[in-house]
């Protein structure tokens, strides 16, 4: 027995070791750069950081990442000016764009196709709500006051179910010491990122609900989808109050075929300007989307890109 | 509970630890343990079910029995020979086959130009394991009537052969002239017994995990959308569902045999290599052998095999195929599949090479199989392929639809994955794992046999790593084998 178990031990310790080196030699565990809050209360990206982001089990989209010194992945600062004409993409994932070579960003599609002249700024942060995207554009309003068009990326059914913006301790737990401790792991990182280690997570929560009398949290959504609606066009119109909306240069951006009649007759009627991206992708003759998740890929990005070229230049901004 | 759940991972460490190291000297104990267990791995599916497999232990202890106390007395014996095989198969008639039978009748009827509507189905579920744990009951009876065995006596030693978790849901299908006597007698702690269970669970694992799941998205996608691809695409889907199942049910009978090996128990082998297999016959020496060995042994051999004429043997092999067919599920698609067996087998039967190829492997004594045996393996891979065609579709209708664009749109257009992946990682995962199993082809129990200890630390952590380059945490991983 004593010889089963120190060998055992001994494999299991070699193993892990063989693995993580091997994980390191194909770039399948990804780096993850540092997140804080910031004075103003944004969450966000600590500045000056470099790495590389991975999507799929295989290493199938390796792509670097450069945050700038505002705390946002960019190939630039964000320097607003009275004099430039600037434009800001305010949103989750889809604009923060770790899944793609942050050189062909949708921002730099629009600078490339508008002249160089003109500046967009991706204010893009994984996990981005609206509370956080508003809260951003009034926290950093002297910049925002500076900048000459706000698109902000929203999707309904995900980004309204806060009515105000307060800090999400959850996703900064991610910076607790043990969690930096692990992260130096490339092979936890990458067994996280493929989902290997959920079933482990699972039956922790499961063991720790057992402990506390066995009664699982009850869903957060309740009720009819209509009443979810109408909250969520409340925390929307309780959202403007707070923070403010230039209606004169921001426009939403968004997926109408998936956006509630309540929420579009609203805009109409209160005069919020927005962008459907959702007929223009749904009916593209090519996939838009990655293959190994559901981020836009280059082709998608390029159509986004010339939705937001053609309606800048509608406006005059450009030929 | 699966075997390739964590769940399972934390199970099997426990029952390990506590039957070696807590209850290791006491038999009666470890046995008790062993039966707890195996009702608590089966009962995390469905606790209900549980029922039915204390019902057939029960039934089929008593019978043996019974047989044994009447001795001399061949009616009798043969009374309550039925009793088992009656109670046996009606559980099996009401799960799993009930709703078939009245819907084929329904259909018949229609047929016959007579219009029923249908009010006799019902929502059965069908047991996990119903088909294997009867069939294991069934023999133990069958045995005690044909002499082979006596009847146990002790009902906790027989309860945990019915239900020793290892081989409950999925085989193999063990006689109790294997099995039982090991759990009537004392088993000893042997390190080099555990290591090689260890290697054959890690060795399962990997066909489970990496060959089997890393192919079924594929193989789900062109059987799905059959009618939108050419013949090419329909090959390949057919080809890599071949691999599938093979990687699915030898990988699940693996980890069986290998857990079994943590315990001190041996089990019977169940798949030898069926890939490298020269002829139909052979295929059928090495495929599913607990199950294809428990029909020759209870239905064949009783019906007279291939010692009565030609004419009478034949019909023999056509009942035997038929009936393994209807084995694996309430569907036309199996019985057909079944047929189709039996029609390749009938012409090496008449050749006389059914047997010729039972003690030796392809390439025995060289490196590399001749061309001839070359020919054959393709040939015989190549019917076993065309064959899974009614294994895996969920309709005659879409077998033949499938066989049918096959030849009528002979055409090629590469192939691309549902999910985006390369193809040419699992073209070049497949060689890798046909010409490994080509290498270990002469012994299915030892996986991992290499003289320098580096190569099989390197082996083992290839391994390792290659299960978490396929693994895909949003497939649903259960075993095909579970439904039948």
């Amino acid at each position: 027995m004593k010889k089963l178990v120190i060998k055992l031990g001994v494999y299991a310790f070699l193993i892990l070791i063989s693995l993580e080196v091997l994980v390191r030699i194909f770039y399948l565990g990804e780096d993850k750069p540092s997140r804080f809050v910031d004075e103003s209360k944004v969450e966000k990206w600590k500045p000056n950081q470099e790495g590389y982001s991975v999507t799929g089990n295989r290493n199938q989209n390796f792509v670097r990442y450069n945050i700038n010194s505002s705390g946002f992945n960019s190939y630039q600062e964000f320097e607003p000016t009275n004099e430039g004409y600037e434009v800001a993409l305010v949103g989750d994932s889809f604009i923060e764009g770790f899944h793609q070579p942050y050189k062909s960003s949708i921002g730099r599609k629009m600078e490339l196709e508008l002249g160089e002249t003109i500046k967009v700024f991706e204010y893009g942060y994984a996990g981005y709500d609206m509370a956080d995207q508003m809260h951003l554009i009034h926290a950093y309003r002297e910049d925002f006051e500076l900048i000459d068009r706000i698109y902000i990326k929203m999707k309904f059914s995900n980004d309204l179910n806060r009515g105000e913006y307060y800090v999400q301790n959850e996703r900064l737990s991610l910076e607790s010491p043990l969690n930096k401790i692990l992260k130096k792991s490339k092979l936890l990182v990458y067994l996280s990122e493929i989902g290997a280690l959920t079933p482990m997570k699972n039956m922790v929560n499961d063991a720790r609900i057992l402990a506390q009398g066995g009664n699982r949290p009850k869903s957060v959504t309740q009720g009819k989808t209509e009443s979810k609606d109408q909250t969520f066009l409340e925390n929307f119109k309780n959202l403007v109050a707070l923070y403010g909306y230039d209606k004169d240069k921001t426009v939403l951006l968004m997926d109408v075929s998936t956006t509630p009649k309540l929420f579009l007759d609203y805009l109409d009627t209160n005069g919020f300007d927005y962008i459907d991206f959702g007929e223009k992708l749904n009916n593209a003759n090519r996939n838009t989307t990655l293959v190994y998740d559901r981020h836009w890929n280059n082709y998608g990005r390029t159509l986004i890109a010339e939705l937001l070229v053609q309606d800048l230049k509608s406006i005059g901004v450009a030929n | 509970m699966l075997f390739n759940s964590l769940e399972y991972f934390v199970f099997l460490p426990i029952m390990f630890l506590l039957y070696w190291f807590v209850l290791g000297k006491g038999l009666r104990l470890q046995n008790v343990l062993v039966l707890v267990g195996s009702y608590f791995f089966y009962g995390l599916w469905d606790w209900r079910f549980l029922f039915l497999i204390i019902a057939s232990t029960v039934v089929d202890y008593f019978v043996g029995i019974m047989i044994h106390r009447n001795e001399g007395d061949r009616p009798k014996q043969k009374l309550w020979l039925w009793v088992s095989i009656i109670f046996n198969i009606s559980l099996l008639g009401f799960f799993k086959y009930y709703n078939f039978f009245v819907d084929s009748f329904i259909d018949l009827f229609e047929v016959m130009g007579y219009s029923i509507k249908s009010t006799w189905t019902l929502k059965i579920i069908l047991p996990v394991g119903i088909s294997f744990y009867t069939f294991q009951t069934m023999s133990y009876s069958m045995d005690i009537y044909y002499k082979r065995i006596k009847p146990c006596h002790d009902f906790l030693s027989f309860a945990t052969f019915v239900a020793f978790f290892p081989q409950l849901v999925a085989g193999p299908i063990e006689r109790a002239s294997n099995l039982l006597h090991q759990i009537t007698n004392k088993r000893t702690f042997n390190y080099d017994q555990i290591v090689s269970g260890l290697k054959l669970i890690l060795w399962g694992l990997f066909k489970k995990l990496v060959i089997a799941d890393g192919i079924a998205p594929i193989v789900d996608d062109i059987f799905l959308n059959h009618e939108t691809y050419p013949a090419s695409t329909l090959i390949l889907g057919v080809t890599l569902f071949s691999f599938q199942v093979y990687g699915d049910f030898s990988g699940y009978s693996d980890i069986a045999i290998g857990t079994a090996k943590l315990f001190g128990v041996e089990l019977m082998s169940n798949f030898k290599f069926p890939n490298f297999s020269r002829n139909v016959a052979e295929y059928w020496q090495r495929w599913h052998i607990s199950l294809s060995t428990w029909f020759r042994h209870y239905v064949y051999i009783p019906l007279g095999g291939s010692r009565v004429s030609q004419g009478r043997a034949i019909r023999n092999i056509c009942i035997i195929f038929l009936v393994s067919g209807f084995w694996h599920g309430a569907n036309w698609t199996f019985i057909f599949w079944g047929g189709f067996h039996a029609l390749a087998y009938i012409p090496v039967f008449l050749m006389g090479r059914n047997t010729i190829y039972k003690d030796n492997v392809v390439g025995e004594n060289s490196l590399f199989p001749s061309l001839t045996e070359l020919g054959q393996l393709v040939l015989t891979f190549g019917i076993v392929t065309f064959s899974r065609i009614f294994f895996r579709s969920e309709s005659l209708t879409d077998s033949f639809n499938f066989i049918g664009r096959i030849f009528s749109d002979f055409s090629y257009a590469p192939y691309e994955h549902p999910n985006g992946y390369r193809m040419l990682d699992y073209f070049i995962l497949l060689a890798v794992f046909v010409l490994y199993e080509y290498r270990i082809r002469r012994d299915e129990r030892n996986p991992f046999q290499f003289k320098s200890k580096a190569v099989r630390f390197l082996a083992y952590t290839l391994v390792i790593f290659t299960m978490l380059l396929f693994y895909d945490s949003g497939f649903d991983r259960s075993f095909i084998y579970f439904q039948f």
